[in-house]
């Protein structure tokens, strides 16, 4: 089946074939106006001064957005805080997704509970999770700070002092998205035969021996495609920051996306949002390249 | 009106997120119908290139012959008995006028950006109704871009002199008027009359007898507990348009400006010693603790803070406090000044019958709108025949509101940078709150919208 076969529309084979097209057809259409288009247009908008209210009046200015990247404290700062947030988010998540699953895997009563229990933040609204949790994170009235009167601990103002409400969101993404991952940890852990674990009761290996020895390396395949699925979707950060602090307080809760949003749509330079969302783009792209390489190299 | 502000409502926010998926859809449609070949092309779309004019109208036509002129308007959704009262009164119109006919389309407006996120699908489409919804601030930049038209034309004198200064203030632009509304908006300052007689406070009742910034912090420290504070400025509804629309007034009643008059600059205006003592006042409320950073939704209605710095909503949802309350004009340092503005009326350059267009506009903000939407939104009116008219306006405390809107309300700045200054006063207020250095955080707020004004300067 190595040699590539012409399909005439006359053979039952060239027939099942354009059909195959057809199927595809819908998806492609989608595909071409939802994401390529608006992805060229964007490409496209990224090197002109289009400003919202101007529709007409969109002039070629060469790199002159990509230029004023260069000098915008405001991107400074977001990029910073975009990539605060997927360094800590990335590994902590991981962690509590792989200790989740490692604990449902177990063979314990109410099983089934636990695990919808901890899935069920996942299949909430995001946004409906983010309020929910403005009221927690609430100083006078909120669930955490009153538990926390109860130890004795003041009131924290976790959403309102710069240097806790990055960490704020962190705590709540993870909360809200390790479920997720927990279940195709889940999945993982029993693929994994139990004659290997059998093997190393032989051998006289203890619980911590196996998790290392055994279990680690039977998930790695598994680790580095929650890895990359959770760096993409951290840098992507949005809803959380728009909703709980508007990117405050002092901007120290302001992601790249929201950045451009804002630019783009409330500040109405398309032009500019869009050379932004260039540069996001290729950023994102290479990130995710570079780990591939690294997935390749590991399978190998 | 009160959604404008309250951003962080649950529901409020999740139809925000559809909104803005839903503005995106609105343009895939757009494209939609230019496949289907369903586009009119009209005269005027032809200089703008890829403008294609969609075929809205024809859902809304009866066949009524050729003499019937149709108009397209657009119309904010926030509260269900707003919207009930526009379609009502749009109703009326129609009824009463056999050669025109107005198609309304209700467009949600979620206090975020969703109603801007359609009006701007709708511009790069080339898709815009004949009248359209817009908030005052935006006056400025719609009229800069040539997106609304002048109006001054067709307004009577006598019709001019009707609308409370702010509302002509708010929609005029380069000394033209382009905008006309029925609604007003203002920021009493409500209190708590139980706690006020327990303490022995006498409120002012009138504009004259105003309470100045010292007063003010005085009652303010003297009404904070350990379990109650003294005031609430609905820090709640997050950092957006509230704090400009209700803290804008510090500035405005210390001298000060945020922009300067002609509108080319705020360097010396949004920085000035003005503007930095009056926000250096609002960290001081801070600092004393007479007000809360993160006030719980219903502060001031439970009783938890003495005094709020609240909209005309705040007197809907205090109706069923189990205390008394009361309103008292908003505070000041020189001259008595309170927030103002609210949704209005434009009417598109692209309409082609702009003096019909005017007729639905004078019909949507006359004496009998401007009264039956005071009187089912609680928002105070936008014509002096109408406060004459509503009894209560005479009365404490709606009288505070009526002597506001006409005596001391003070528009937000006609300018096209308007969405970058307000979010840079916004970002400040919220700054001097944190109780940062409110002249370093001035003057890089300053630059972002320096850089932003020279987009207009050529």
């Amino acid at each position: 089946m190595v040699t590539r076969k012409r399909y005439s529309l006359k053979t039952r084979e060239g027939k099942e074939a354009l059909t195959g097209y057809f199927f595809l057809l819908p998806a492609l259409l989608l595909l071409g106006v939802f994401l390529l288009y608006p992805m060229g247009a964007a490409f496209y908008y990224s090197f002109t001064d289009f400003y919202i209210l101007r529709p007409g009046e969109k002039n070629f200015i060469a790199l002159e957005n990509f230029q004023m990247i260069l000098g915008d404290a405001e991107f400074r700062q977001a990029f910073r805080n975009t990539l605060y947030f997927t360094f800590l988010v990335v590994p902590i998540q991981i962690a509590v997704a792989l200790g989740l699953a490692l604990l449902v895997n177990k063979k314990l009563r109410l099983k089934v509970f636990f695990r919808t229990a901890y899935f069920s933040p996942v299949v909430m609204s995001l946004v409906v999770v983010s309020i929910l949790w403005t009221f927690m994170y609430n100083p006078n009235e909120g669930l955490i700070n009153e538990m926390l009167g109860l130890l004795g601990i003041p009131p924290q103002p976790f959403l309102t002092s710069p240097d806790q409400a990055m960490n704020s969101i962190i705590v709540m993404s993870v909360w809200q998205g390790a479920g997720f991952q927990m279940m195709i940890f889940l999945a993982g852990l029993q693929n994994i035969p139990d004659h290997l674990y059998e093997a190393a009761d032989i051998d006289g290996a203890n619980t911590f021996h196996k998790f290392l020895h055994v279990t680690l390396p039977g998930l790695k395949n598994i680790s580095l495609f929650i890895f990359i699925t959770i760096t993409i979707a951290a840098f992507k950060l949005l809803v959380q920051p728009m909703i709980m602090t508007q990117g405050g307080p002092l901007g120290s809760t302001k992601s790249l996306v929201y950045h451009i949003y804002e630019v783009g749509f409330n500040y109405r330079d398309v032009g500019y949002a869009s050379a932004m969302a260039v540069v996001f783009t290729v950023m994102v792209l290479t990130i995710t390249i570079i780990q591939r390489i690294l997935v390749k190299e590991e399978r190998g | 009106m009160k959604r404008m502000f309250k951003t962080l409502a649950p529901l409020t926010l999740s139809v925000a997120i559809m909104a803005a998926c839903g503005g995106e859809e609105s343009g895939g449609e757009t494209s939609g119908n230019e496949a289907s070949g369903n586009s009119n092309n009209n005269a005027d779309s032809g200089e703008q290139g890829d403008v294609v004019e969609t075929g809205e109208a024809e859902q809304g036509v009866e066949a009524s012959g050729d003499e019937s002129v149709t108009l397209d308007m657009w119309i904010h959704q926030t509260g269900e008995d707003e919207t009930d009262f526009y379609i009502k009164r749009i109703d009326e119109f129609n009824e009463a006028n056999d050669d025109i006919y107005v198609n309304a389309e209700i467009i949600i407006d979620d206090g975020a950006s969703s109603y801007s996120d359609s009006v701007n699908a709708a511009l790069v489409a080339g898709n815009l109704p004949d009248i359209l919804a817009l908030d005052g601030p935006y006056v400025a930049s719609f009229a800069e871009a040539d997106i609304i038209a002048s109006v001054e034309e067709y307004i009577t004198d006598e019709d001019r002199e009707d609308f409370v200064d702010s509302i002509i203030q708010q929609g005029t632009y380069n000394g033209e008027l382009y905008s006309l509304g029925a609604m007003e908006a203002s920021v009493p300052l409500y209190y708590n009359k139980d706690i006020f007689e327990e303490e022995g406070i006498e409120a002012p009742t009138s504009i004259e007898e105003a309470w100045t910034w010292d007063e003010f912090l005085e009652v303010a420290q003297q009404l904070t507990t350990e379990n109650r504070y003294g005031l609430n400025l609905f820090m709640n509804y997050g950092v957006g348009e509230w704090l400009t629309f209700m803290g804008a007034p510090f500035v405005w009643s210390n001298n000060g400006e945020l922009i300067s008059e002609d509108g080319t600059t705020v360097d010396g205006y949004l920085n000035s010693p003005e503007t930095v003592e009056s926000l250096e006042f609002v960290k001081t409320l801070f600092e004393e603790e007479v007000v809360s950073l993160t006030p719980g939704e219903m502060q001031f209605e439970e009783g938890n803070a003495a005094m709020a710095l609240g909209g005309p909503w705040i007197a809907v949802s205090a109706e069923d406090a189990d205390f008394e309350w009361g309103m008292m004009p908003y505070p000041y340092k020189e001259v008595p000044k309170s927030p103002s503005g609210s949704m209005a009326y434009g009417i598109t350059t692209l309409s082609e019958h702009p003096e019909e267009a005017y007729e639905v506009m004078a019909w949507m903000t006359n004496e009998e709108s401007t009264i039956g939407l005071s009187e089912v939104t609680g928002m105070p009116p936008a014509r002096h025949s109408a406060f004459e008219a509503m009894d209560h306006y005479d009365e404490l405390p709606w009288s505070v509101i009526r002597d506001q809107v006409t005596e001391t309300a003070h528009a937000r700045p006609q300018t096209p940078a308007y969405p970058v200054l307000t979010d840079a006063f916004a970002q400040a207020f919220h700054a001097a709150a944190l109780g940062e250095d409110v002249e370093e955080i001035l003057n890089q707020q300053v630059d972002r919208v320096e850089r932003e004004l020279r987009r207009f300067q050529d």
